[in-house]
């Protein structure tokens, strides 16, 4: 039985150990090297102190980043992605939470690093550590002593008291995902995968573990082609990419831009989106486009491995379809929970709950936050039976599929990410001269709004803000009232707001 | 039409520099769904009609840039 990446990785670098197994705009690298190197990080990462603790990973949008995290499982630590892009007081809140000892990070993130406060007994730098050859032995030794529910990963999200939430995932959760998900969207040696997702955000998984499970090919896109998309079909076609699992955002922009006005992704036979609701709009055109290729809406939240069900899209989609979130993947426990905790008959509204080897084993170093979410199942008195519940809202079809209707809190999905507008209202009365503030969101034209009263102005709070929050967390509209709209019970009139942004 | 494009720049992203920064496409400063924000309000604005073809690094890494772009897009 595998019980960890590393034993992936090992059967694919010698069944294809000359074949590209990563590749970017300008750089590519075999399964067999990709191991060699990984194995020269680990061994370097293990020379360097004998602790378990999470290795924070800095590195560029290219293939080493992806030695770099195998490199971090070899030395039988996990690793936590970082983008040194974010706000310097996220990055360090993260660092702080994770007690982060060791830094791995690239040539061109290392002066970043060394601001950050780490000397170089605690950094490895991946270009030096590729050029030394392995310590076998001794990353054999670690090797023998893992356990599949050892953790792999530590992700961050956004969290509604404002610190970020850094959920962490096993091999086994992992290894049950990639497995499902080379099912339903038929992966095989002969694709070749398009990266959208950066490299740190959960969605990046699949295009990082699943050439190591199938012998398949990822290729990282360069991130301009995203905003600049005149060269991106023939950039794909150039490559020959096959199938790709991207953000619903990242589809939709492409058609805000009138990508296929250029023409077409001619390889390209199979798409998976996920999350947030797909646009019928958005899909017609890729159907219209692309009549022979299979779509896949995949629905799920980062605590169950970034997934819970998929839905294959066999109809012809309208500007007003509404898809389903469709049927649990395979290993997957997926159900309804109403508000006092009971059963839901089929066709009534409950949260989405999930349990399973997918669940994440918890957020980082934060006990309180994770009791509150990974719960024993109440319908369950027997035995020992964890859940985690998404805060979404289902209806289960009586053909088992399931349909999504909202959240039960104040989080939304905008452009692909988890936001929690408490967060962005926390940041935004950071401000000075900022009174009170209230966020809501026009899912419909993806913008955050936030409302506020004092003497700010606009950009003195997006100034602010960018401090601390990552780019897609800022309001596009702001505006300043000279009282937040309440109802009689003392609430924020958020219908009011609303009627404001139109 | 310097100071229209400015104005919509500001309202866009009041936090970046606009005058000074030179790379604002290479340097990931401005994301994609800045520039689907932005093409909608220049098309309103200047009359013009934006293709992917125009959608390249060099035409919106500066504000001179989308000046030439606008300047050209308006005699066509």
């Amino acid at each position: 039985m595998e019980i960890s990446v590393l034993d992936w990785l090992e059967v694919s670098s010698k069944k294809y150990a000359n074949k590209v197994a990563f590749s970017d705009e300008n750089d590519s690298i075999t399964f067999g090297r990709l191991r060699r190197y990984a194995q020269s990080i680990g061994g370097a990462i293990a020379d360097k102190d004998g602790g378990k603790s999470p290795v924070a990973v800095f590195s560029g949008r290219n293939i080493m980043t992806v030695a770099a995290f195998l490199g971090v499982v070899y030395s039988g630590r996990c690793y936590a992605p970082l983008d040194s892009k974010l706000p310097v007081t996220r990055i360090r809140q993260i660092l702080e939470t994770l007690s982060a000892s060791l830094i791995v990070t690239d040539r061109e993130n290392l002066d970043f690093v060394l601001n950050l406060g780490y000397d170089e007994n605690s950094i490895i730098v991946i270009e030096d550590a590729v050029s030394s050859e392995p310590d076998i032995e001794k990353l054999s030794s670690v090797r023998r002593f893992a356990t599949e529910d050892d953790p792999l990963y530590i992700i961050f999200t956004s969290g509604s008291t404002g610190k970020p939430k850094g959920v962490m995932t096993s091999h086994r959760s992992l290894m049950c995902y990639i497995d499902a998900y080379m099912r339903v969207m038929k992966i095989s040696e002969n694709d070749v995968l398009g990266n959208q997702s950066p490299l740190d955000y959960i969605a990046a998984v699949r295009d990082i573990y699943l050439p190591l499970l199938t012998g398949c090919s990822t290729v990282i896109i360069p991130k301009v082609y995203f905003s600049s998309p005149a060269g991106l079909f023939d950039f794909m076609n150039e490559r020959k990419i096959t199938s790709v699992g991207w953000s619903v955002s990242g589809l939709t922009v492409l058609t805000a831009l009138g990508v296929f006005k250029h023409g077409k992704p001619q390889y390209l036979k199979k798409i998976c989106f996920s999350g947030s609701v797909m646009p019928g709009k958005c899909l017609k055109e890729w159907q219209e486009n692309l009549p022979d290729a299979m779509f896949v809406n995949q629905y799920g939240p980062t605590e169950a491995t970034a997934s819970c069900t998929y839905y294959i899209v066999n109809e012809k989609v309208s500007d007003d379809t509404v898809l389903p979130i469709g049927l649990p993947y395979r290993n997957y426990r997926v159900f309804l929970l109403s508000e006092d905790n009971k059963a839901v008959p089929v066709g009534g509204e409950g949260e989405i709950c999930v349990s399973g080897p997918i669940l994440a084993l918890g957020y980082y170093n934060d006990p309180e936050r994770t009791a509150a979410s990974f719960i024993q199942n109440p319908l369950n008195h027997s035995y020992r039976e964890l859940i985690y519940k998404t805060g979404d809202i289902g209806v289960m079809r009586p053909d088992g599929i399931l349909e999504f209707h909202g959240r039960k809190d104040r989080q939304i999905k905008h452009l692909g990410h988890r936001v929690e507008l408490d967060e962005v209202e926390l940041a935004a009365g950071r401000t000075k001269g900022v009174g009170e503030c209230a966020a809501v969101y026009d899912s419909e034209k993806e913008i955050i709004w936030l409302f506020y009263t004092g003497e700010a102005s606009v950009k003195e709070i997006a100034i602010q803000m960018r401090k601390d929050l990552p780019g897609f967390m800022i309001p596009r509209k702001m505006k300043k009232l000279e009282a937040i709209p309440r109802l009689p019970n003392g609430k924020i009139d958020n219908g009011a707001l609303k009627n404001l942004t139109e | 039409m310097r100071e229209q494009l400015m104005e919509i720049l500001e309202e866009l992203r009041p936090d970046v520099d606009f005058e000074n920064e030179k790379q604002l496409i290479t340097d990931g400063i401005l994301e994609s769904f800045d520039i689907v924000a932005l093409v909608g309000e220049l098309c309103d604005a200047f009359d013009i009609e934006l293709h992917v073809e125009d959608l390249v690094p060099d035409n919106f890494n500066s504000v001179e840039g989308m000046i030439e772009l606008i300047e050209k897009l308006q005699d066509e």
